[in-house]
């Protein structure tokens, strides 16, 4: 295996790549500027079409 | 959210920016600069015993400013990782010298006001940018009133206010007078397909202001929306029989129309003026609460991390492909999803998100 993978911001985006990458055994370097990740998903209350929770 | 905390291929670098790269497709040199936190991310439990005695407070941006947080603060319940960090332009300490109240509570000896920001140096092959969105500032469109009319709020501040965990434990308290509101008007295109502001369509606001009409009367069955628009762009996945669901069981008036102004009378309850497109009647609506469902625009960080990899972005300043996907940017080996790309929506950003993963795959894969 070879280096790993850069993914900048922990959105939904940014932790959805994360997580294929890591799956595929490949070490990725998840860079977030807030204190947390999350992104702007986290402060959604429900989700459209299902309503479901975003969290 | 948990799962990439947790997985133990990830190091997750929160509170973390990237500030240099340099190198190619294969090869890329970072610089990451950690901030400082003020609190040891190992030691930290989140008890909260260091917010509760910590005697300053700021606006809490997670919450839209709708609330005050303390200047040692969880940015949000969930948050992963889930430490406290202390804001060092509110802290107490950091302006007079003196207070530590959060060192002197805490149990765990987590707080370290020694602790410095330090740089972190990473090789990687490829890189994922997913910076995502930030909101339209509606002041500038001064006919709605935002910032001047108390009962005029964006779609960012009604989610914080009808979530439960949110400033009004998922009330729909209005910022005026905290009575409930019960007649909602949401105001549609708010900068968006506008040519003096976004000349483009955000996307997401239909469906958004949609399901934000429908949490309201599932919160209180006497709630009544109002949604001011265009025309309905909801071209996903049953994305229109959300829309008629939206009429037929939740209540809600949609109105063919962009909103011309909003004043308010003397109660601060909101009146929009505005032309049916339907009838071509002009009139006007007084309701307790405006919503306005502004443009997404890129987030801020974007444009300095589209200079630091020199990727070429468009003339609204979202990340440009190259032309034979839109993952790939002008740049070999560095990949965009979701926001940061263009109006996307969650479940468009994952499967973009997944893509941008593959294509990365392939070069650390395959290049050895």
């Amino acid at each position: 295996m070879g280096k790993g993978v850069l993914v900048i911001g922990g959105g939904i985006a940014g932790i959805q790549a994360s997580l294929d990458l890591a799956e595929m055994g490949i070490d990725v370097h998840l860079v977030e500027s807030k204190p947390s990740i999350g992104g702007r998903m986290s402060q959604l209350d429900k989700t459209f079409p299902t309503n479901d929770c975003s969290i | 959210m948990l799962d990439a905390g947790r997985h133990p291929r990830i190091e997750l670098l929160a509170y973390s920016d990237v500030i240099d790269v340099s190198g190619s497709v294969g090869d890329f040199r970072v610089k990451v600069r950690r901030r400082a936190r003020y609190v040891d991310e190992e030691r930290c439990t989140a008890c909260g015993l260091c917010v509760e005695k910590c005697p300053k407070k700021v606006p809490d941006e997670f919450d839209m400013t709708l609330r005050e947080r303390r200047a040692i603060y969880l940015y949000f319940a969930q948050g992963i990782p889930a430490v406290m960090t202390i804001d060092p332009d509110a802290c107490i300490y950091f302006e007079k010298g003196k207070c530590r109240v959060c060192e002197r509570v805490c149990e765990r000896e987590a707080i370290d006001f020694e602790q410095s920001e330090r740089d972190v140096e990473l090789d990687v092959g490829a890189i994922v940018v997913a910076t995502g969105l930030d909101l339209f500032d509606p002041s500038q469109l001064v006919e709605y009133g935002y910032g001047r009319i108390p009962n005029v709020i964006t779609g960012l501040e009604y989610e914080r206010l009808i979530n439960a965990t949110g400033p009004t434990q998922g009330h729909l308290l209005r910022p005026s007078d905290g009575k409930l509101a019960e007649r909602v008007g949401y105001v549609q295109c708010v900068g968006s397909r506008d040519t003096r502001y976004c000349n483009y369509c955000s996307s997401i606001c239909c469906m958004c202001s949609i399901k934000d009409a429908m949490l309201a009367r599932e919160h209180d069955p006497k709630s009544m929306s109002y949604i001011f628009h265009t025309d309905f762009r909801n071209a996903g996945k049953w994305f229109q029989r959300y829309q008629i669901r939206g009429e037929e069981d939740y209540g809600i008036e949609y109105i063919r129309g962009r909103v011309a102004e909003i004043t308010e009378d003397d109660e601060h309850n909101p009146v929009l003026w505005f032309e049916d497109t339907r009838t071509g009647a002009v009139s006007s609506l007084t309701v307790d609460l405006v919503v306005l469902a502004t443009a997404a625009v890129p987030s801020r960080g974007t444009a300095e991390i589209a200079r630091l990899l020199t990727l070429e972005v468009d003339e609204h300043g979202f990340i440009r492909g190259n032309g034979r996907s839109g993952e790939e940017t002008s740049v070999e080996g560095i990949f965009a999803c979701g926001f940061c790309r263009g109006p996307a929506d969650i479940p468009e950003s994952v499967c973009q998100a997944s893509a941008a993963a593959a294509l990365a795959a392939r070069i650390v894969v395959c290049r050895k």
